[in-house]
C-alpha cells in the first residue's frame, strides 16, 4: 500500500512552510535592511555573495525553484478543486480558504514576473548585480511596480500564515476548536506584523 | 378580517437530471410554526405561481419531519440545511429554496445522495461481527469515548457539510467530511477498532482526507452539531500515525 496522494499532498504541506516559509523569511530580513540605507542593504547582498558561487546557485536552484515548482504546480491542482463560496458561507475560516486560493493564484503570476525580471534578465542575462540603488531606482521610477510588489508580498504573506493554521490542522497537532483559534490568531498576528515591515522597507525606498 | 398575510416562495426548479434549471415564485399563507416542508406540501396542494399559472407540483424529498432522518435536505437562502426544521419565521423573506448542487439533481429538490453512501463503503463505515453475544458478555464502549461516539453516531448523511464544503463537488473527488468523520466513529468502537488500520488506509488514498482544504465550513453547517473539524483533526495524527506503521513496520 502506497498511497501516492497522501505523501504528495503532505510534502506539499511541508514543502509550503519549511522550504518556501524559509525563502519568505530571507527576502523579508534581507529586504528590510534597506530601512538602514544602502550601505546596511548592499552589505546584506554582499555577505550573500560571499556564498561560493556554485553553492549558491545549488542552493538556488535545490532549495528554492524546485520546492517552488512543486508547491506551485501540484498547488494550481488543488485550486481547481474547490468551489470557493464564501458569499454563501462568510464565515472567517472559509475567507481564509478562499483567500489562500486566491493569493496563490496571484503569487504564480507575480512570481514569474518576479523572478524572471530580477533574477532571470537582470541579474543573470544582464549580469547587473542587484542593489539597493538598482531597486531605488526601478521602484522610484515605475511607483506601480511598487505597488504591485507590495501586494505580492502581502500575499505570499498571508498564504504563508494562514499556512501555518492550516499545517497545524493537516498535521493534527491543534486538534480541538480553542486551540486552532489561538493558532489562527497568532498566526495572523505574524501576518501583520511582517505585512508592516514590508511597507516599512518598500516606503524606505521613497523617502530616503 | 385582517388581511391574510403570505410568504413568498422561489424556488429553482429543473424537470429532469439534464434539464436546465429554471425559477418560480410561488405564495403560501402565513400561519405561525409554518416550517419550509409545511409550505411545500401546501404548494403540492395547489401549484400555482404567482402569475396565476398551474404548473407541476414542486418535487421534493422528506421523511421524519424531525430533524432525525437528513431526507429534507436543501439550499434555503443560499444555506444548506433541513426544511422540515427551517420555520419561517427565522428565514428573511422572501425565501429562495434550491437543490444542493454537490449531488446530482434528479428533479425540482430532490437529488441523488448515493455518493455518501458509496464513499461509507468505501471507508468501511460498519462493523465485523463474527457472532453475538448475551448483553452481559458483549465488549462494553470505551466510557471516555462513549459520548464522542454518541455525539458522531448522530450523523443523518443528510449532506449539509458536504453542500458547504468546498472541496466537495463534481469538481473534486473528496468523499466529504461526514463519511470521512464516520471512520473515526467505528475505529472508536470496541469491535470496529480491530478494522481501524483498514479505514486509516482508505482515507489516505485519492478524495480522502488529504483532500480537506480546512475551510471548516462543515462544522458550521452541521444540524447535529458534531464537532467534525475536531474529529478530522483527529483523523489526521491517526493517518500520519499510520503512514509511519506503513513505512516502517515493513
Amino acid at each position: 500500500m502506497f498511497h501516492t496522494t497522501f505523501y504528495v499532498r503532505r510534502l506539499h504541506s511541508l514543502v509550503g512552510l519549511l522550504a518556501l516559509g524559509m525563502v519568505l523569511f530571507e527576502h523579508i530580513f534581507t529586504n528590510s535592511m534597506a530601512l538602514g540605507g544602502a550601505p546596511a542593504l548592499n552589505g546584506a547582498l554582499a555577505m550573500m555573495e560571499l556564498i561560493p558561487h556554485p553553492i549558491f546557485l545549488g542552493l538556488e536552484i535545490g532549495a528554492i525553484a524546485t520546492p517552488l515548482l512543486f508547491h506551485a504546480i501540484y498547488g494550481i491542482y488543488i485550486c481547481l478543486q474547490a468551489k470557493n463560496n464564501p458569499g454563501r458561507y462568510g464565515y472567517v475560516r472559509n475567507w481564509q480558504f478562499a483567500l489562500q486560493r486566491w493569493t496563490a493564484w496571484f503569487l504564480v503570476v507575480f512570481l514569474v514576473w518576479h523572478v524572471f525580471y530580477l533574477r532571470i534578465l537582470t541579474k543573470g542575462i544582464a549580469g547587473v548585480p542587484i542593489s539597493y540603488e538598482l531597486l531605488q531606482n526601478y521602484f522610484v521610477a515605475n511607483p506601480a511596480y511598487a505597488l504591485l510588489y507590495i501586494i505580492g508580498m502581502f500575499a505570499a504573506i498571508f498564504h504563508f500564515c494562514n499556512g501555518i493554521t492550516t499545517f497545524c490542522m493537516t498535521w493534527g497537532i491543534a486538534k480541538g476548536p480553542r486551540v486552532q483559534n489561538v493558532v489562527s490568531a497568532l498566526s495572523m498576528g505574524l501576518c501583520a506584523v511582517l505585512c508592516l515591515v514590508t511597507l516599512a522597507f518598500m516606503g524606505s525606498y521613497f523617502v530616503m | 378580517m385582517a388581511e391574510q398575510k403570505k410568504v413568498r416562495f422561489i424556488i429553482e426548479r429543473q424537470d429532469g437530471p439534464d434539464s436546465a434549471p429554471y425559477t418560480q415564485e410561488f405564495d403560501v399563507d402565513y400561519r405561525p410554526g409554518l416550517n419550509v416542508v409545511a409550505a411545500l406540501m401546501e404548494i403540492q396542494k395547489n401549484p400555482v405561481t404567482v402569475d396565476g399559472k398551474k404548473v407541476a407540483p414542486v418535487v421534493w424529498e422528506c421523511n421524519c419531519l424531525e430533524k432525525v432522518c437528513g431526507a429534507c435536505m436543501m439550499v434555503i437562502n443560499g444555506k444548506a440545511r433541513q426544511a422540515c426544521c427551517s420555520l419561517i419565521d427565522n428565514l428573511e423573506q422572501p425565501i429562495r429554496l434550491q437543490p444542493a448542487r454537490t449531488f446530482p439533481v434528479i428533479r425540482d429538490l430532490l437529488i441523488d445522495r448515493s455518493v455518501m453512501f458509496e464513499s461509507l463503503k468505501r471507508i468501511q463505515g460498519w462493523v465485523e461481527v463474527d457472532g453475538s453475544w448475551e448483553v452481559k458478555d458483549a465488549p462494553i464502549q470505551n466510557p471516555y469515548t462513549a459520548q464522542t461516539a454518541y455525539e458522531i453516531s448522530h450523523c443523518m448523511t443528510c449532506g449539509c457539510c458536504m453542500e458547504a464544503c468546498p472541496n466537495v463537488g463534481p469538481q473534486s473527488d473528496f468523499i466529504g467530511p461526514s463519511p470521512t468523520v464516520q471512520a473515526y466513529l467505528f475505529n472508536l468502537h470496541p469491535l470496529g477498532k480491530f478494522d481501524a488500520p483498514k479505514r486509516l488506509n482508505a482515507l489516505m488514498e485519492k478524495g480522502g482526507i488529504t483532500s480537506c482544504g480546512n475551510s471548516q465550513n462543515c462544522v458550521q453547517a452541521c444540524p447535529k452539531n458534531i464537532k467534525l473539524t475536531t474529529y478530522l483533526a483527529q483523523l489526521n495524527r491517526d493517518v500520519n500515525k499510520q503512514a509511519l506503521k506503513n513505512i516502517f513496520n515493513h
